[in-house]
């Protein structure tokens, strides 16, 4: 009995102390530096970490990357992070300037504000794009740079870009006797959507889910060239009154949630993009309303409709264009400290040479190369070769948007098509489409929510 | 003889109960060897099956998040039960007298929602320079388990009968042998329980885990996670990464449920 | 003089000397940015335009008005609720029914343990697109295909799809305390009523129910403060509807949508304070787990 004593108290300090050495252990990880500068061995360590969006188009990034670090001997940590995740994690490192990530993945909705309010750098300066011949600042398609900038500085290099159009079957339309016009009208594209709209099939798919890039994206380009806007805009470029309780934003809101609700895709309020894209290729839906990197997608070799595919103008009222505007574009912190590594990562990545490699190295072929950014890419005969069907069509949706003036009525802040770059939208947006989303599920009358979102909005007026 | 029929009814019922049950798990499990396209669409028992999923989420990083989630849970475990142990004895065996507020303070504790915490978490994280650390999610995970793991081992030290105790005080034994020799054999299920409890909570972690290691030393949650994309079909890759993910853990749940077996027998200690 | 006795006495601080280790641990660590919470709450700290002041109560001032949060406080309640009580109620009955030897129990008591297993954001996207979906999920393909009209789950009946997933991941939670609770009944005791003679189903009622009541309100106690918290299940199911938009969620929205740290942290605040009164209740009502044992 005394040995068995004896044993416990021991026992108890063994476990005590492996403890303390698993935490030890524990302890001697990376306390995250932004970048090492020196090595142990007191060699010089270039290494730069990068903020992405998980999105099908950076697989070819990290594929890719390998090659720039062979060259240049730079290594390149890549954090990827679902949209939501990365926007709150890069608005918070860039704007507390905690500097952890090097390089961070935005679109036109941050550069510009974060842009005025010196926290990226200028990439169009002298030391960076300016100066660089080869990099070929003027290459960049101009409504993707200006939308990337402020006050004629360039806050982030586009990787890809899209606009929104209207995709459609030909062979359905066909069937239902339905023609479809290049630039068509939103009533047009609704008449053609009910006439197509069977049992079977639906009309149109459309984006029903809510958030500010989902419901919200979509929404605001029919709010756009219906004539509405979100709110008005004061001399200074601040948010004034909420014009959601307007009848053009009642008239916008009614026609979708219509159409929708009359010819569109069934379980809409939770449909966005992939949703959307599953019923069009299983010949669910005859046309889809959305992005133009769809196409990419469509007409891929192993799409089950590739070959089968028109594609229209973004549909139009009382403007003369209404496709969006979006681009994933690397910019770097102001407060970054390795800015020269950084920028050669973010010139290599965003370059022509680059877009050249990834057509010629990766699987998809130029039919997949990244989109939207270079004029150059546009006049490169095996690009418009490969995607033939799509590639004039998107170009010219990118180039006939406006972000400074998208509808027929000022906006407040910095410029966007459908978002209005302020702060506040993201917030009054994704509650907004909240709403909207229960409109179009039925499960909430359109006025009551017209009313929330008046009120919601109506938080963001500036008092004067 | 009808007791038998009953018997074997019953067991089958509870083995139909079971699968149906665990079927959407199963399903999980079945859409990690289509493709993307496939687990998209129409719902298919059968289909050829292939391991292009698990070959896409097999990336670099996935041994060392792998490693790295092992050493974080196994060791906060440790430590939760390593704390709890003493607490539940001064709550349940010998009661202080304040036995009750503190029980109540240990859950309060988890009153705050975490999308709070984690503002000053993780300021306070990158002052003392644990930010992409282990040891960060280490202390985290076992303040979050504590609470749990105090509350579920007070009610099972309570079961324990007080003449076992006092036959062991009488014959000397320190209050630790009185923890190893006498109540944790009775508490043993209890144990088991809260320990996988607390190895499923911390394994799981998601929200803490990504916001406080964005670049280094991420966690298994983070990874799976990152097979979710915005444009792109995912839900096949997305199963075969959540399945891997799942595999420990079930692994611990089967440990875990084998102490559970009633019997040990308090009779034969009297 | 007798309370300064009391103080210094060395049997209360022997009493007290095991459970200071994980007290002083939790008190550090959690207490801490609860403090800075509550500061935070006085300022009007956004990140994004940044801005930094003491505003003292004025987040609370403008709580008071805000009538989007007390939809989603109400929503807490009923979400909580509903899950709650149908995981303990399903998960005592497996637990019952897994408390016997039969063949091959071991794997069925994992397999039922399962859902509980996986991350709550891929439980919630198998359920919404694999089994909710309209077009190709599994309980609409199987109405289809026996003549039924489809339905759109997760659109018209959103509050309870939510419901539905976390009861089928909680079950398990309540049936592993629950079946702890039944392993340890005292075998003696159950052996003693047999040989009385006492049928299988008053020995249950007479035995086992009041010894689970303990239990049952542990699982419950526990039930409702992880259930409480809910996120991911309501983002993916339904994306922020008023009918499933809970605290928490609400709370994630200002601190990183709207990016209002600090009227985000006075909202916490309140939900902190809201839940220790409705705790310090419940718990009153749950007189199993506070009860003082017989001859402490």
């Amino acid at each position: 009995m005394n040995k068995q004593r004896a044993k416990k108290p021991f026992m108890f300090a063994v476990a005590l102390l492996s403890a303390f050495s698993l935490l030890a252990a524990s302890c001697s990880s990376d306390d995250g530096e932004a970048t090492k500068t020196t090595n142990a061995d007191g060699e010089e360590v270039k290494e730069i970490n990068v903020a992405i969006v998980d999105n099908g188009a950076m697989d070819s990034i990290e594929k890719l990357t390998p090659k720039f670090t062979e060259e240049t001997g730079i290594t390149v940590n890549y954090s990827f992070f679902e949209e939501q995740n990365l926007r709150e994690i890069v608005t918070r490192d860039v704007s507390s300037e905690s500097d952890q990530f090097d390089v961070v993945m935005i679109g036109p909705y941050e550069a510009p504000q974060f842009g005025t309010a010196g926290l990226l750098t200028d990439l169009s300066a002298e030391e960076f794009a300016g100066g660089d011949e080869d990099y070929n600042l003027d290459d960049l398609v101009d409504p993707v740079r200006e939308a990337l900038s402020a006050d004629g500085k360039l806050y982030a290099a586009p990787f890809y870009a899209e606009s929104s159009f209207v995709m459609y079957r030909e062979d359905l339309l066909e069937a239902a006797g339905q023609e479809m016009p290049d630039a068509p009208t939103w009533d047009e594209v609704a008449a053609i959507a009910r006439a197509v709209d069977s049992e079977d099939v639906a009309g149109i798919c459309l984006r029903g889910k809510p958030g500010w890039g989902d419901l919200g994206a979509s929404f605001t380009t029919v709010l756009n060239t219906f004539g509405g806007t979100w709110w008005e805009a004061n001399a200074d470029g601040s948010i004034g009154e909420a014009q959601v309780d307007q009848p053009e934003f009642k008239e916008a809101l009614e026609f979708y949630v219509d159409l929708v609700q009359d010819a569109g895709q069934n379980d809409a309020a939770n449909a966005s993009f992939p949703e959307c894209r599953t019923l069009y290729e299983e010949g669910k839906v005859a046309m889809w309303y959305d992005a133009t990197v769809a196409a990419g997608f469509l007409e891929a070799d192993d799409s089950p409709v590739a070959g089968k595919n028109g594609f229209a103008q973004a549909p139009v009222k009382a403007t003369d264009s209404s496709g969006w505007l979006w681009s994933w574009a690397l910019a770097i912190p102001e407060a970054n400290e390795n800015k020269e590594i950084a920028w050669e990562y973010v010139s290599w990545v965003t370059s022509s040479e680059y877009i050249e490699l990834a057509a010629t190295e990766l699987e998809g072929g130029w039919a997949a190369a990244p989109p939207g950014t270079r004029k150059s890419l546009y006049e490169n005969e095996e690009y418009l070769a490969a995607a033939e069907t799509f590639a004039a069509r998107t170009l010219e949706s990118i180039s006939s948007a406006d972000p400074d003036n998208p509808g027929t009525t000022p906006r407040p802040g910095v410029g966007g098509v459908q978002f209005v770059s302020v702060p506040e939208f993201q917030a009054v947006a994704t509650r907004c489409t909240e709403e909207f989303s229960e409109v179009i599920a039925d499960s909430k009358d359109i006025d009551e929510a017209l009313a929330n979102c008046q009120e919601i909005a109506s938080e963001a007026t500036v008092e004067q | 003889m009808l007791k038998r029929v009953k018997e074997y009814l019953l067991s089958g019922f509870t083995w139909l109960i079971a699968l149906i049950f665990f079927f959407p798990v199963f399903w999980m499990f079945l859409n990690s060897f289509k493709t993307n396209a496939e687990a998209s669409g129409d719902p298919k028992l059968f289909f050829s099956p292939t391991l292009e999923q698990f070959r896409e989420v097999i990336n670099p990083k996935f041994w060392a998040t792998f490693s790295d989630s092992f050493i974080i849970v196994i060791i906060s475990t440790f430590f939760v039960m390593l704390l709890a142990i003493p607490t539940a004895y001064a709550l349940a065996i010998k009661p202080i007298k304040k036995w009750k507020d503190v029980l109540f303070f240990f859950i309060s504790t988890k009153f705050l929602p975490p999308v709070a915490g984690i503002i000053p978490i993780y300021i306070l994280a990158d002052t003392f320079n644990l930010l992409n650390s282990r040891t960060v999610l280490v202390i985290l995970y076992t303040a979050m388990n504590l609470p749990l793991a105090v509350w579920m081992l007070n009610s099972f030290f309570r079961e324990v009968p007080k003449e076992l105790i006092e036959a062991a005080k009488i014959d000397g034994a320190s209050i630790w042998s009185q923890i190893t020799s006498v109540i944790m054999p009775i508490v043993a299920p209890g144990l088991a329980a809260t320990a996988l409890l607390c190895f499923i909570f911390a394994w799981n972690e998601f929200f803490f885990a990504l916001q406080l290691n964005l670049i280094d030393n991420q966690t298994v949650p983070v990874w799976v996670k990152q097979s979710i994309s915005t444009r792109d079909q995912f839900i096949a890759e997305l199963s075969a990464a959540s399945t891997l993910a799942t595999l420990p853990v079930i692994i611990a749940g089967w440990a875990a449920q084998k102490k559970m077996i009633r019997g040990l027998s308090m009779g034969a200690i009297k | 003089m007798k309370l300064k006795e009391k103080w210094l006495s060395l049997d209360g601080w022997i009493r007290r000397l095991p459970l200071l280790p994980a007290l002083i641990f939790t008190i550090v660590v959690t207490q801490i940015p609860f403090v800075l919470s509550i500061y935070y709450s006085l300022t009007n700290w956004t990140i994004f335009p940044r801005n930094s002041d003491l505003v003292w109560f004025e987040n609370y001032i403008d709580l008071l008005d805000d009538r989007f949060f007390k939809t989603a406080a109400w929503v807490s309640i009923t979400m909580t609720v509903s899950a709650v009580l149908i995981s303990v109620v399903v998960g005592t009955f497996f637990a019952i029914l897994l408390n016997r030897k039969f063949f091959g129990q071991g794997l069925a008591r994992t397999l039922i343990i399962t859902p509980f297993l996986v991350m709550p954001v891929v439980a919630a996207l198998i359920w919404k697109t694999q089994f909710l979906g309209f077009d190709f999920g599994l309980l609409n393909t199987i109405l289809g295909t026996i003549g039924i009209d489809r339905i759109e789950f997760a659109s018209r009946f959103p509050f309870w799809s939510v419901v539905v997933t976390l009861v089928w991941q909680w079950t398990p939670f309540m049936m592993l305390i629950i079946l702890a609770g039944l392993q340890s009944q005292s075998s003696s005791i159950l052996e003693a009523a047999k040989v009385d003679g006492a049928s299988s189903r008053s020995t249950f009622l007479q035995i086992t129910v009041p010894h689970l009541k303990p239990y049952f309100e542990l699982g419950t106690l526990l039930g409702v403060i992880y259930l409480s918290q809910v996120f991911d299940h309501i983002e993916i199911i339904t994306g922020g509807n008023e009918s499933t938009k809970n605290a928490p969620y609400y709370i994630y929205q200002k601190a990183f949508i709207d990016n209002s740290y600090g009227s985000g942290s006075s909202y916490s605040v309140v939900v902190v304070i809201a839940s220790i009164i409705i705790a310090t209740f419940g718990i009153r009502l749950l007189s199993g787990l506070l009860a003082d044992n017989e001859g402490a």
